[in-house]
């Protein structure tokens, strides 16, 4: 090893002797031919010399400014920090980590870190949202209100015209102006995206009072705001097809199924050894009513186990079994109107049969065709900084693994991969952010845990033929991951920052479906249409004149009401309250037959459970599913089947979509807290308060008392 | 390789036989050498380590801009950016190595044309031969083709050991005009044309490196008493965007522009 650096070190300092020579030969000789060298030195100087240009312009403005800014700032400080307990707070999100797994991980020396945070400052379980589902977790977390006033109840809603679904968090419209030429409709103009979710983030009041924010990936932040600081939004963000994730699995396999979730397949042509494929884009912008498509080309090389992967904007050669870069994808619809995105690829197989499978088309974070941060130049910096990068709201792609058409192993490379982009952003963030709030949300802890649980359980339908001692630790080494990070954060971090990890909810095995749908059918409370026994997706063979009640999305039962659904029945009033009742009765403790266990363990009036403007959007009923259970795969789309109770049988097989009694998030802190009961709707008043701010009055959590006193008061 | 063939390859190479307009010279030369600037720098650079260090430079020109309220980041930046741009001058040091020769090889061939005028006919011009000692300056005569004629007695210049004629030539052409001294006479090419040509300003004795730039022409002999052999052509200015330019910086200029215009074509890193 030391002959080898020693000769590495000796060829360098050869060469640059050449270079020097030949550079000194160069300016020594007459004037003329200095610029000689031309091109060559000009593009390396121009280049390097416009850097400086703009740092040093930048700069100016920057100190010229900052006499005036600063004194701004100090008066505002002066309100701001004049009262902070904290210089500095970080919020570690990490979504769906349990306090029971956490605790039994503890207690079993696998989580150092988190032992100290427990020993020295904080670990309690953390009180969930109802229902316990990530959207309406986070959004409570950044509101510090209850759904009623920031109107995300679950991942979607429906549309009350025709019982349709629809993203509860964001709408995203056409544009408005348009020309029309012939068989071609051009936009003129953006589309306009609006953010549904209401209620005011906490880091907006941090902001207007002068005090920075770094908020990376905290769910339900698409399209962001303007506040001051930078922010990246996270879940909820888009694919390019306007989708939360569509994969796509090209192969030269026939098959004509449909994936259930998530993908569409798409064949690959082969001809003269060459295979042709695309990747589906989003819709025309032209109005044609077709996909747009970006097409590419498979070059298998069966020797090296190899394919080489041309598409018009990039090519790359890939392994079986791996993935590739992130690789730009160009989608082009004529009249000089294109979209672009980003995809991984990854080789399944090459021999006899070819198939590629290729993530859901990410927004470009370095050329964003949808706003995805504030500023819009914060996506781009971190993608200048640490490449591309994942910017789907749900990245990890679990319906991939659930269809199987990744295996396990692909699946954690992609999370993990996902993980380690978000730990630089986080750890950037900590550097850039030296006083005020950052806040970072991982999503890898609900992603992996949704998908591993199986191996956990010691009875899982999805796990059964693996023999206990051959099951893999996944969640126990995510865990420890977790763990890890946090102790590198605490390296990071002086006395005077709070630390606070926090989860928005906890986890629990998803061993049995419960088609509550089926359910409903059986008890007289959906009606199909006349010769159908069953109903496809979305309640396309319902008859809502005589159905009462129906259930879509993971936890909401609605009430099908007259006046408020399109073709709804039920009387408002006295019958809906009626309704609701007896429907409380029958399905809470509602068992299931096979094992006797309790499927249902809670019903909840809706109208008492949340106050607020955004009431009419709720669901009539909340349903808390017991310990091992959760709404059917065929539920959750509004499908309608005569099974009742069913084993889950995919990949997925944990879940949080249950009584929110049961699955209550973790909060570790570096300093201890008073309360004993703490809830996840405390977070933003107790970050206010640390910083010294007079709380909304529309806030329904808490401020908790922490102990601050080793915390140096700011000037 | 004669000097005839060594003209008609370099013309042949570039497809500049009969073109007589400087300008479209420079601007054909500047498109050529800026686009193989960008093929070599495509195929001898780390493409990806390129991109790499021109993103992070703008990584951290954007963070001068998001941070810019907190001066201990910014000043963080701007140390970046200066580490950075050594980096990145780094990775371009490689393709600019391997062509700086060939490039200044290619230029001096080029200078020959474009740097210098031919004589007008019927317009003065000098020739200085200069001696290798003041004794040598009394034995100098000049011989002169019919077409090229005196129009002044020689100028004796001691202290440089020159000495200077004004000649007139009478009609276009390339002549041969000898200088005398110790029993043997040397030859100087005069070229007299309105049209662009390959000129040699000067013929050397020795000074090889001398001769490499400035001189098309054989050395003179090592025992001659004469030094050089100088004609003096007038520079040569080209008009272009109502600026008179130097070739050279006219080149410099118009093959930087075809060079970032090649690259963002063919989506090469520089």
């Amino acid at each position: 090893m030391l002959c080898e650096t020693a000769s590495v070190r000796a060829t360098r300092s050869r060469a640059i002797l050449a270079g020097l020579l030949v550079l000194g030969t160069v300016v020594l000789l007459p004037t003329p031919s200095h610029a000689y060298a031309g091109p060559g030195a000009g593009f390396a100087v121009l280049s390097s010399f416009w850097t400086l240009f703009v740092a040093f312009l930048y700069s100016m403005y920057a100190f010229m400014t900052w006499p005036f800014r600063h004194i701004l700032r100090r008066s505002r400080r002066r309100k701001a920090y004049g009262k902070a307990q904290v210089k500095r707070v970080v919020i570690l999100g990490f979504d769906g980590m349990d306090p029971e797994l956490a605790g039994r991980f503890i207690k079993e020396g696998r989580l150092p870190n988190l032992a100290k945070l427990e020993q020295q400052g904080t670990f309690r379980p953390l009180r969930t949202t109802y229902p316990p589902i990530s959207p309406v977790a986070w959004s409570t977390f950044m509101t510090g209100t209850n759904p009623g006033k920031h109107n995300i109840y679950d991942f979607l809603a429906r549309d009350l015209n025709n019982y349709l679904p629809y993203l509860s968090s964001a709408e995203i419209k056409e544009p408005r102006r348009k020309l029309k030429l012939g068989k071609y409709t051009i936009p003129l103009g953006k589309a306009e995206i609006k953010n549904m979710r209401g209620g005011t983030p906490f880091w907006h009041w941090l902001g207007n009072a002068g005090i920075f924010c770094s908020v990376i990936r905290v769910p339900v932040t698409f399209p962001p705001e303007k506040f001051s600081g930078v922010l990246l939004s996270g879940m909820c963000v888009p694919d390019l097809k306007g989708s939360q994730g569509t994969f796509c699995f090209c192969s030269t396999r026939v098959n004509n199924d449909k994936f259930r979730e998530g993908g569409v397949r798409v064949p690959i042509e082969r001809q003269n050894g060459i295979c042709r494929s695309y990747v589906p884009g989003p819709d025309d912008p032209l109005g044609t009513g077709k996909e747009m498509r970006a097409h590419f080309k498979v070059k298998p090389d069966l020797a090296r186990n190899q394919a080489h992967i041309e598409l018009d904007t990039e090519s790359f050669t890939i392994k079986v079994g791996e993935y590739s870069e992130w690789i730009s994808v160009k989608f082009s619809a004529g009249v000089g109107m294109s979209a672009h995105g980003i995809a991984r690829f990854y080789l399944k197989e090459l021999s006899p049969e070819v198939s590629v499978y290729v993530t859901p088309v990410n927004i470009d974070p370095g050329h964003p065709d949808l706003p995805i941060s504030h500023p819009v130049t914060y996506s781009i910096y971190l993608a200048k900084l640490f490449g591309p990068y994942a910017t789907l709201g749900l990245a990890e792609d679990t319906w991939a693994l659930n269809e199987e058409v990744l295996d396990d192993k692909a699946f954690l490379e992609q999370a993990y991969g996902n993980h380690n982009d978000r730990e630089k952003m986080l750890f950037d963030a900590l550097e850039k952010t030296p006083e005020g709030l950052c806040a970072c949300v991982f999503d890898t802890t609900d992603r992996v845990q949704h998908m591993f649980w199986r191996y956990l359980d010691d009875d899982h339908p999805a796990a059964r033929e693996v023999p206990r001692d051959q099951r893999p630790t996944v969640i126990q080494d995510l865990y420890a991951r977790m763990d890890d990070l946090i102790g590198r954060v605490m390296k990071q971090i002086d006395d005077k920052t709070l630390l606070m990890i926090v989860s928005d909810h906890g986890f629990q095995s998803f061993a049995r479906c419960v088609n509550l749908n089926g359910w409903l059918y059986q008890n007289g409370y959906i009606a199909l249409k006349a010769g159908k026994a069953e109903s496809r997706d979305w309640f396309e063979d319902v008859d809502w004149s005589r159905t009462k009640a129906y259930t879509m999305g993971l936890n909401g039962l609605y009430l099908n009401i007259k006046g408020r659904e399109r073709e709804g029945i039920v009387e408002p009033g006295a019958e809906v309250e009626a309704l609701k009742a007896e429907l409380r009765a029958k399905l809470n403790g509602l068992a299931d037959p096979a094992s006797g266990n309790v499927g249902i363990t809670g019903v909840f009036d809706c109208d008492a459970v949340y106050a607020g403007p955004y009431v009419e959007n709720a669901p009539d009923l909340l349903v808390g599913y017991g310990k091992g259970f959760r709404a059917s795969w065929d539920s959750v789309t509004g499908r309608v089947t005569t099974t009742i109770f069913e084993d889950n049988l995919k990949a997925w097989s944990g879940d949080h979509c249950v009584d929110p009694r049961l699955v209550p998030g973790v909060l570790f802190s570096n300093h201890k807290i008073a309360e004993e009961k703490l809830a996840i709707v405390d977070v933003a008043p107790t970050i206010l308060k640390l910083f010294g701010l007079k709380l909304p009055g529309n806030f329904d959590g808490k401020p908790w008392t922490v102990n601050t006193s080793n915390l140096a008061k700011t000037a | 390789m004669t000097p005839l063939v060594r003209h008609s390859v370099f013309c042949l190479a570039l497809g500049l036989w009969g073109i007589n307009s400087p300008i479209l010279l420079v601007l054909l030369i500047s498109v050529v050498i800026g686009f193989a600037m960008v093929i070599v720098f495509a195929y001898t650079s780390d493409q990806k380590a390129i991109g790499i260090a021109k993103d992070q430079l703008k990584a951290h020109l954007l963070a001068v801009r998001l941070y810019q309220d907190q001066l201990p980041v910014v000043l963080k930046a701007y140390v970046r950016i200066i580490r950075g741009t050594g980096r990145y001058i780094r990775l371009a040091f490689k393709p600019l190595l391997l062509v700086i020769i060939p490039i200044t090889i290619f230029m001096v061939q080029v200078d020959r044309y474009l740097g210098m005028m031919p004589v007008h006919a019927a317009e003065p011009f000098l020739v200085k031969v200069q001696t290798t000692g003041p004794d040598a300056l009394n034995d100098v005569s000049l011989q002169l083709p019919p077409e090229l004629t005196i129009s002044a007695p020689p100028v004796h210049v001691p202290a440089d050991n020159e000495i200077v004629w004004r000649l007139v030539a009478t009609k276009d052409g390339t002549y041969d005009l000898n200088v005398a001294s110790g029993g043997q006479t040397y030859a100087k090419r005069v070229v007299v044309s309105p049209n662009v040509n390959r000129l040699s300003p000067v013929r050397l004795r020795d000074q090889f490196l001398e001769r490499f730039l400035s001189s098309a022409e054989p050395a003179l002999p090592a025992s001659s008493p004469i030094q050089s052999i100088a004609v003096t052509y007038l520079p040569r200015d080209i008009e272009f965007a109502w600026i008179e330019w130097n070739w050279i910086v006219l080149f410099f200029v118009l093959s930087l522009i075809a060079g970032f215009i090649f690259k963002e074509v063919l989506g090469i890193e520089i």
